[in-house]
């Protein structure tokens, strides 16, 4: 596949190559590559992304761009495929993100949304909800290191007006 | 890690997309977290995103009644079902009514379950005690205003919603009287019975069905000693009557894709026939009529089958109505004439008995119960524990909670105290 080169740098002067289309799957790029803004020979600096964080970024979209690309081919595909497919990127997803700490889900999450990936934020969202939902509030509490600020009389009354949630 | 850190550079709306993906207990447990986590998780435009996000996975409520008990569990209705691994469920449980609480359901509207109690300790003069108006994924329940003059038989109670000023109302009908009440749902200061009078004197049949705005039931006219489909607008608290054939005997109304439908389903020996009858056009009142017919075949079984109602795909969706192991749902599609069956498995003592269960299709879970300023919540609920909370919301308004009112005149008038 020919397709145009970008460079991308980070907050921390790390310069990374990517593929137009792959670039695209970020809003953002999308629209300084519209308005014209890109200049081939010089790096669009994102100065609200790490290098590392940077890194997982590009490997989502290098890996997503593919898969948008397929959708396209092969628009007559039968349904088996398209749920083949669709497991096969629901697979490389769960991959992707196990043994990501939640500091870097974090990190992901805001690189996410400052460039305006919908299905990266969808997808950071997810995984962290699925990691803290079975969680107590004493796990939450310490999980994010916050601290209790209810009275032990507030804290009765919200957990007895909340004891469904308890059962 | 020093993980706080993360979540403070975390904005608000970022937090709220992440909050949304929780099962609802999650939100209620979080809520306990801190005070800035309890505020994040009730506050409007939260419940909303996670309506909103609910909708687009919505449930299968059944509640299972055996031994004066009654609880509330919910299961994901398959996204497709062909897809495989939507083929076995788990059932979360809910909540549960205790003992003499008896629950009577009357109607699902909207996320809200109404039934009246048949709790006689409480209300010992009404046929048809207490109207209790549940939110069965929260526990929240309030009970509305009784009735001061006792000797008025309620023969059925009907929730309809306005989704045009997003209101619930409660119809009360009373033994073949043109004189009925309503009731509209709301954290006006003062909520109260109001009359209404019947166009045409008749009985109710059936439970009834709310459809855009529009309370659908079953009804037998006095004077003309006919049947009929009484439709009654929410927003205009308006009557219309559709007669029927009587031929039809529907057993129940649901929603078919928008649509009324009267539904019909027999066990005649190895056979089930189902029998639709769709109101195309009220006004022209014009039926189309399907007839389907399944032999005893490997998915349905040697079960005996009730109607739940049907999911927004257009599947009829049919659940035993006796708990069994297995126990099974079965997706009937009209359009392709294909059954799926979902087990939907749990682990919880009610349903390992032979216990009876109700069940409601395309249910939305919603965190919000302002219908009224009311919380009452607990996962297990017994009369007495009722009565001591009724208490202590007269008496300190603790719970912020509606309760009813002493006037001893004419009317009918619940207080809400602000």
């Amino acid at each position: 596949m020919s397709s145009n080169m970008i460079m991308l740098k980070s907050s921390d002067g790390a310069s990374f190559e990517i593929e137009e289309a792959a670039a695209r799957k970020s809003k953002i790029i999308a629209n300084m590559i519209e308005v014209e803004c890109v200049d081939e020979d010089k790096a669009i600096p994102l100065q609200n992304v790490t290098g590392n964080i940077l890194a997982l970024v590009i490997e989502y979209c290098n890996k997503h761009i593919v898969d948008d690309d397929d959708d396209v081919a092969t628009e007559e595909a039968s349904e088996e495929e398209e749920e083949a497919k669709k497991k096969k990127v629901d697979d490389w997803e769960a991959e992707f993100m196990n043994s990501m700490s939640l500091e870097t889900m974090f990190e992901l999450l805001l690189a996410a949304n400052y460039l305006n990936i919908k299905s990266l934020i969808d997808l950071v969202c997810q995984t962290i909800a699925n990691n803290i939902k079975d969680k107590t509030p004493e796990e939450v509490r310490k999980i994010f290191s916050i601290e209790n600020d209810f009275t032990p009389e507030e804290e009765e009354e919200i957990r007895k007006e909340n004891a469904w949630a308890f059962g | 890690m020093n993980g706080g850190e993360n979540l403070d550079s975390i904005p608000t709306d970022l937090t709220f997309e992440i909050f949304s993906r929780l099962p609802t207990k999650s939100i209620g447990r979080f809520r306990c977290v801190s005070k800035l986590w309890g505020s994040m998780l009730r506050c409007p435009d939260f419940t909303e995103l996670f309506l909103t996000r609910s909708s687009a996975r919505p449930r299968l409520l059944f509640a299972v009644e055996g031994d004066g008990e009654c609880s509330f569990y919910s299961s994901p209705q398959p996204h497709n079902p062909y897809d495989e691994s939507s083929l076995v469920v788990a059932a979360d449980f809910h909540m549960k009514f205790s003992k003499d609480m008896w629950p009577d359901f009357r109607g699902f509207t909207s996320g809200l379950l109404n039934f009246s109690s048949k709790w006689k300790s409480f209300w010992p003069v009404h046929k048809d005690s207490g109207r209790v108006i549940c939110n069965p994924i929260t526990g929240q329940y309030a009970i509305l205003p009784e009735l001061i003059k006792k000797c008025q038989v309620i023969e059925y109670s009907f929730l309809g919603f306005d989704p045009i000023d997003n209101q619930f109302k409660v119809l009360l009908s009373m033994d073949c009287k043109i004189n009925n009440h309503i009731l509209t749902l709301g954290t006006h200061e003062k909520m109260r019975w109001r009359n209404i009078k019947y166009p045409l004197a008749h009985k109710p049949l059936c439970k009834g069905i709310c459809i855009n705005g529009v309370l659908y039931y079953l009804a037998r006219s006095f004077g003309a000693r006919s049947d009929m489909i009484v439709c009654f607008d929410v927003r205009s608290e308006k009557f219309k009557f559709v007669e029927y054939e009587r031929l039809c005997f529907f057993q129940q109304l649901i929603n078919y894709k928008g649509k009324l439908c009267g539904i019909k389903l027999a066990h005649v020996d190895d056979v089930i026939k189902l029998r639709l009858w769709v109101l195309k056009d009220e006004e022209k009142q014009e039926w189309l009529k399907y007839v389907n017919t399944f032999p005893k075949n490997e998915v349905l079984g040697s079960c005996k089958f009730s109607v739940a109602g049907v999911n927004a795909r257009g599947e009829i969706v049919f659940l035993e109505y006796k708990l069994s192991k297995p126990f099974y749902a079965v997706y009937f599609n009209p359009d392709s004439n294909t059954l799926q069956r979902v087990e939907i498995q749990g682990n919880h003592e009610m349903l390992e008995k032979r216990n009876t269960v109700y069940a409601f299709v395309d249910y939305v879970e919603d965190l919000k119960f302002n219908i009224m300023k009311t919380t009452y919540a607990a996962t297990s609920i017994s009369p007495l524990e009722q009565k001591l909370k009724r208490t202590a919301a007269l008496s300190t308004n603790k719970f912020d909670a509606m309760c009813l009112s002493d006037d001893d005149d004419d009317e009918f008038t619940g207080v809400i105290n602000t």
